[in-house]
């Protein structure tokens, strides 16, 4: 009985797995753990885990650490750049910045390509599309032998100024695809058409590379689950959160450079219009590191800045995620100047804090919550005890060098690292004319809940929403997207030197070659939604901005206001006599996938039967008995005044005295934060 | 020196991390709205300074050139300006003379309040593209004196008292190139600082005015004891050495010596530059700004983990004697500094410190270069100006323990971004050639230094189109340390590898330059560290494979015979008998070779018997190449330095 919807998010260490049983409207979350030499075995071995069968699955949608694994080892099958000659270290001498620009001993990653695999040809196209020399044919055939003799698998061809004709591209292509058939070849001009050698031969160079790679992953995967009965499309994640399907990952495979990244702001968004919030920011707390993502208006933010490595841009667009080195697992410590520090280093898994009893004996945050009796010592289900003596000694360490109290100690520990946070919030949300004020914060992962309300009382962030299975809530982020290709065109022209005509004549491509992508994926007509946008700018400025632009128009002014309005809201000033230029055209491409709706339920039962125990919780300088309650046992409606605690076998949620929670129909927990001021 | 702390580590922290997010803030701000490419390219920095001017942080990434001179240019301000600063007033300033660097970084000074009390002072710094004076871009290698650079401005209102001083703003930017694009960086700076200052005030409201005012010192106090407890554990003594500027152009033959002795003592770092030439006759000269950043930036460099702000120059102090090259008084033109002495101050103190701190050593690094040509597009009807302004990445110095860092953004500021071709091609009518890695440009050592690049092009559809290059170490050849051995000489080239080829050198300004002429010139790669003959003869082989060395100079630098098997397949062999005799040879002839009379080698090398790599590497000697004479004196100078870095280490 087909009835199941299956995600699952491959991390580094655990796989999380989130099955949605359409018929019951129930739902099952595990983990397992992930198998990084062998990708697909951590994924199958998730579905036994969750006892289901290929023909109960109605989509599986995933997100896989694959390519991320694949780059950062340098495990790449052998990849061949061919590019103009005089050109072949562009992608060596990338921008020629740092990214820590004062020490000399940390080096920009090497490039994905070495310099023995990069060759020349002769052949060059000017900044209008003229071609100014053909592709010399006779030295592209005699190079695609040497090719063929060096048993290249793939290659990334990438020409200058091909952004504007890729004519000598596509020419180079063929003749490889000629000499080395069956061998991955793809072209900058296909893959990203925009200005700027540097940027857009990254992106082709990591495409090539992680093409072969992905596309055997995915027909592995695919035969996989075939043989467990499963016959859909198996859709992946890509990081400018939508979702491909096998057809389309070889074309571009550098999306899925990182594609489990975007679950988890994915699923922020959702639960956060859930509750009826348009505007959330996400806050993803795990062991080591925390994502935050930003949703405005219903849309998460995108960028176009983004990279596994730094210096080598991946030129797609992208979910913003600011990640920071803050986790359940971060170390507190002195530095010399004598100011308490919090990360970025991390206990990790190994030793892991102090209490997990892994050999940790330096202080951790987990250490300092399980001083503070916001963590409990016991996990709900018995599977692990916690070791009190042993986080009392590791945060002992930093009350002696302060003078401190040992919960002062702690709470001083807990206070630092919420700072951290909410510095690097600020950053992608007042930092970007955003009010916080207008803002929920959605606290998941498995240490979001443990602190989010104390964060959103210090960014002044009216309400905490904590999803039912905090710990696993990213994979469910899998299930909540809909296929998306994104095509763009760099198109530098001034807003008054064009005309509505010309550009919607450009869109109509553009549009068209969207189609066709979503056709290759299935999607019919009814299910395909197309939008457009035009990047624009003030004559002059470097950055530009996406406005949205309508199907049909027959002026440009109304599109240039709201660039004027989008201008000072996210730079606090706009200028209408300023002339504006055209940067770029985009278009982006919906292909809409049924979601699921996730039940909702009847308030059943009493607050009371969901007490577990009250225990003395530190907040405000003292300890207070605090309500410990059992999450699954909490009915829909309740209300639960702090000081308490819930726990759940994936996280345990603080709500410090003051706050109110309340719990809706979807069992999310909904936190009242008391603001300062 | 223990100071006292009054604000609990909690809030100090929160606040300390808090003043760092502000200015991030702020930098973030600026690099979205700024017009100038060379800001947008990140030639910016920004500032929260105190009441005092003091510097309580700056950006993380922030351009290293400025680092030392944001409080100056703060101070400059507030001396000025005294009592009469009020609400709403914003000053701008770009003096070097006054603590700036040079013209084109043009500073943004905005006063907070509080309460009506003057709490904090919001900087925000970035490099105009053209400032005005006689050349596009506001570089000008001929000038000697600063009129005729750019436009000056000492601290100077322009707003007041929330009032926009439009007259002021006008006769300022109506004296630059493209004014509508400067008020657009204005307009950029000043509202840079505005987002500090809303961030600012929220702080004070929720932590209270006084604590946010103590946070400020203690900040700086913080650094000065991180920084005084770093001295503490570092040996004590003084150490001293000599970096050079190719030439005074007046002059001709003969280095320029900077020197520079470092002094540790129990808790401070001194740097005593006397014994530096006066100052000279071009604009490679460095303000007393500059200069100090310098020395700030050399030393922060092997501190990488300290924050900066002025609790770090209360740690780190410097004597800069008058009239001289490091320290040259108004009018004397600083312009070019970035390329003349600042470079060599910072590479300078990186060979101190690697005495010091062995396991970060650094050898010299290649020299920032600016090449400028501007002229009229003739591409369309319009005819438009056009500045093609270009600078490269090249190589860094060789390393304690790995090769020095190929490719990578000058030193005087690792931040900076080399620019994309297709966008240049969009705006001037300059077709790139070569973007690429120069084989051998690597000094050569046990571990060598970064590989160089070369970058070229083709004048295309122009007029009334001239070239000027602000560049040095054409003669003061980027050197290595602890027996590794120097890169290759930089310089321009016109017309390359025809018949009309000229050899342009470092600094030239207006060539005139006509429809189908090209150009190159390399960046050269980082100076070797340690006896290249104690390289690993695989680590040779790979960068054989690479390209990044040549088979020839594979025996003549390292003393490895690699015999090519199959190019195409990257077979290649190592003759390991050879190699023991090719090493031995060079061992035991080395030090005649590098006391070889440089008549000889001029002799030589017009025979076409050696070439430049050969002239310098294997025989220390240094030549014009504009004329292929051997320069006797700055042979012997250079000479005398590589005795002590690399010849007595063999």
């Amino acid at each position: 009985m087909v009835q199941s919807r299956l995600a699952i998010d491959v991390g580094g260490t655990f796989t999380d797995v989130f099955v949605f049983n359409e018929e019951t409207g129930e739902v099952f979350v595990t983990k397992t753990s992930s198998t990084p030499a062998n990708p697909e075995q951590g994924i199958l071995d998730g579905i036994d885990k969750a006892q289901l069968k290929g023909q109960d699955i109605k989509v599986f949608s995933h997100g896989t650490t694959v390519g991320t694994n694949a780059l950062i080892e340098r495990k790449l099958p052998k990849t061949a750049l061919v590019t103009t000659k005089g050109f072949r270290d562009v992608t060596e001498i990338r921008r020629g910045t740092k990214e820590d620009i004062w020490d000399m001993y940390e080096d920009t990653a090497k490039p994905y390509i070495k310099r023995r695999d990069r060759f020349e040809v002769p052949e060059r196209v000017d900044y209008e599309g003229n071609v100014l020399e053909a592709l010399d044919e006779e030295a592209m055939r005699t190079l695609a032998r040497k090719l063929k003799r060096r048993e290249t698998e793939s290659v990334a061809i990438c020409f200058v100024n091909s952004y504007m004709n890729g004519e000598n591209e596509l020419k180079a292509k063929k003749i490889i695809e000629e000499e080395l058939p069956g061998v991955y070849v793809c072209t900058s001009s296909e893959v990203l058409p925009e200005m700027f050698e540097h940027e857009r031969m990254s992106t082709t160079i990591i495409n090539a590379v992680l093409g072969p790679i992905m596309s055997r992953y995915i027909k592995k995967l695919e035969v996989e689950m075939h043989d467990r009965g499963y016959e859909e499309d198996i859709l992946v994640l890509h990081s400018g959160g939508g979702v491909m399907t096998s057809s389309t990952v070889p074309k571009f495979a550098a999306r899925l450079a990182s594609s489990g990244i975007a679950a988890g702001a994915i699923a922020s968004k959702h639960i956060a219009k859930l509750c009826g919030f348009d505007n959330a920011i996400g806050l993803d707390m795990g062991g080591t590191s925390t994502d935050i993502s930003l949703m405005h208006d219903g849309e998460i933010r995108i960028t176009k800045d983004w990279a596994i490595e730094y210096g080598y841009p991946i030129g797609f667009p992208s979910i913003e995620i600011l990640t920071i080195g803050a986790g359940g697992g971060s170390l507190a410590w002195k530095d010399e100047g004598g100011s308490l520090r919090n990360g970025p280093q991390s206990a990790g898994a190994m030793p892991g804090p102090a209490c997990y009893s892994r050999g940790g004996t330096e202080p951790t945050n987990s250490d300092a919550n399980l001083v503070l009796g916001r963590l409990g010592v016991k996990l709900l289900d018995g599977s692990m005890t916690l070791d009190k003596d042993k986080a009392d000694a590791a945060v002992q360490k930093i009350a002696s060098e302060f003078g401190y109290s040992l919960e002062e100690a702690a709470s001083a520990i807990i206070e630092v690292a919420n700072a951290n946070m909410s510095d690097a919030v600020r950053l992608i949300s007042v930092r970007r004319g955003y009010d916080p004020r207008d803002f929920a914060l959605v606290a998941f992962g498995g240490a979001g809940p443990l602190h989010g309300a104390e964060l959103a009382q210090d960014l002044n962030i009216p309400i905490v929403i904590v999803p039912p299975h905090p710990g696993v809530a990213a994979a469910m982020g899998c299930l909540l997207v809909d296929v998306r290709h994104d095509i763009s065109k760099t198109y530098v022209k001034n807003a008054v030197d064009t005309t509505a005509a010309e550009l919607l004549e450009q869109f109509a491509a553009m549009k068209k070659e969207a189609k066709i992508l979503l056709e290759e994926e299935g999607i019919s007509d009814e299910s395909s939604t197309l939008m457009n946008y035009l990047d624009l700018r003030y004559k002059g400025q470097w950055r530009s901005l996406a406005i949205p632009v309508p199907d049909d128009f027959e002026s440009l002014l109304p599109i240039l206001e709201s660039f004027h309005e989008e201008h000072a809201r996210e730079f606090a000033f706009s200028d209408e006599d300023q002339p504006v230029e055209i940067y770029g055209l985009r278009v982006t491409a919906i292909g809409t996938v049924p979601k699921p709706e996730l039940p909702q339920f009847e308030a059943q039962g009493q607050l009371e039967a969901a007490l577990k125990e009250t225990r003395p919780v530190y907040f405000n300088n003292e300890f207070v008995e605090a309500n410990v309650y059992n999450r699954e046992l909490i009915p829909v409606g309740a209300v639960i005044e702090g000081p308490a605690i819930v726990d759940q076998l994936d996280t345990t949620t603080v709500i410090p005295t003051g706050f109110v929670a309340k719990v809706d129909a979807y069992k999310n927990i909904i936190i009242s934060v008391t603001t300062e001021y | 020196m223990e100071t006292t702390r009054t604000l609990d580590p909690v809030t100090f922290e929160v606040l300390k991390n808090g003043f760092v997010n502000l200015v991030d803030q702020m930098a973030e701000q600026m690099l979205r709205t700024c017009y100038s490419f060379v800001i947008y390219n990140r030639d910016f920095s920004c500032a929260l300074c105190d009441a005092e001017g003091n510097t309580i942080m700056q950006g993380t990434q922030d351009i290293s050139v400025h680092v030392g001179t944001l409080h100056l240019t703060a101070k400059a301000v507030l001396e000025d300006f005294g009592d009469d600063i009020h609400p709403g007033d914003v000053f701008l300033v770009n003096d070097p003379y006054r603590g700036g660097t040079h013209f084109s970084d043009t500073r943004v000074i905005y006063p907070v309040f509080y309460e009506g009390r003057l709490i904090a002072l919001m900087q925000t710094n970035g490099h105009w593209a053209d400032v005005g004076g006689s050349n596009p871009g506001s570089f000008d290698v001929t000038a000697k004196e600063h009129y005729g650079e750019g436009m000056r401005i000492p601290p100077v209102r322009i707003y007041s008292k929330g009032q926009y001083l439009k007259d002021v703003v006008n006769i300022i930017v109506k004296n630059m190139r493209l004014p509508e694009e400067r008020l657009g960086d204005l307009r950029s700076q000043v509202e840079a600082a505005k987002v500090g200052e809303v961030q600012l005030q929220a702080m004070i409201r929720k932590y209270g005015v006084e604590t946010v005012l103590e946070a400020f010192s203690e900040v700086q106090n913080y650094v000065e004891r991180l920084t005084r407890a770093k001295v503490k554990t570092l040996p004590k003594g003084t150490w001293e050495t000599v970096d050079y500027i190719d030439m005074d152009p007046e002059v001709g033959d003969g280095l320029i010596p900077i020197r520079v002795k470092m002094t540790i003592t129990d808790d401070e770092i001194l740097y005593d530059l006397s014994g530096s030439h006066p100052y000279i006759s071009c604009f490679l000269n460095a303000g007393f700004g500059s200069a100090l950043s310098g020395t700030y930036a050399g030393t922060k460099t092997f501190f990488p983990e300290i924050p900066l702000n002025s609790g770090f120059y209360r740690v780190v102090k410097t004597h800069l004697p008058e009239n001289s090259v490091v320290n040259a008084p108004s009018p004397v033109a600083v312009s070019g500094y970035c390329s003349g002495s600042f470079e060599k101050i910072m590479n300078a103190c990186f060979e101190l410190w690697s005495n010091i701190m062995p396991e970060r050593a650094l050898a010299c690094s290649f020299n920032l270069e600016y090449l400028l040509i501007g002229g009229y597009d003739t591409r369309n009807d319009a005819r438009d100006y056009f500045m093609w302004y270009d600078w490269m990445a090249g190589g860094h110095g060789g390393r304690i323990d790995r090769d020095g860092a190929n490719t990578t953004s000058p030193v005087f500021g690792v931040g900076l971004s080399v620019q994309p071709c297709e966008g240049q091609e969009r705006l001037s009518p300059v077709l790139t050639t070569k973007h690429e890695i120069i084989t051998d440009s690597a000094g050569p050592g046990k571990y060598r230094g970064g590989c160089g690049v070369e970058k070229g092009g083709q004048l295309t559809d122009i007029e009334g189109t001239v070239m000027s290059y602000c560049c040095d170490r054409s003669r003061s050849i980027t050197w290595g340390i602890m027996g590794g051995l120097p890169s290759i000489p930089q310089g321009a080239v016109l017309n390359p590898g025809s018949d009309s080829e000229q050899f342009l050198g470092t600094i030239f300004s207006n060539v005139p330059l006509q429809k189908g002429d090209t150009f190159t010139r390399p960046a050269a790669g980082g100076g070797g560290l340690g006896d290249p003959l104690e390289r690993d003869m695989y680590a040779v082989l790979e960068d054989v494979i690479d390209e990044y060395v040549s088979i020839e100079r594979a025996r003549k630098d390292y003393g490895v015979i690699i015999q090519e098997i199959d190019r195409d397949l990257d077979q290649f062999e190592i003759d390991y008998e050879a190699t023991q005799r090719e090493r031995d040879y060079i061992r035991n002839n080395r030090n005649a070779w590098f006391n070889e009379d440089p008549k000889e080698v001029e002799r030589l090398y017009r025979a076409g018997d050696i070439d430049q790599m050969d002239v310098v590497r294997k025989y220390g000697v240094i030549m014009d190449y504009t004329t292929n004479d051997v320069l006797p004196i700055s042979t012997a100078q250079y000479r005398e330095s590589m005795e002590k870095r690399t010849v007595a280490h063999w």
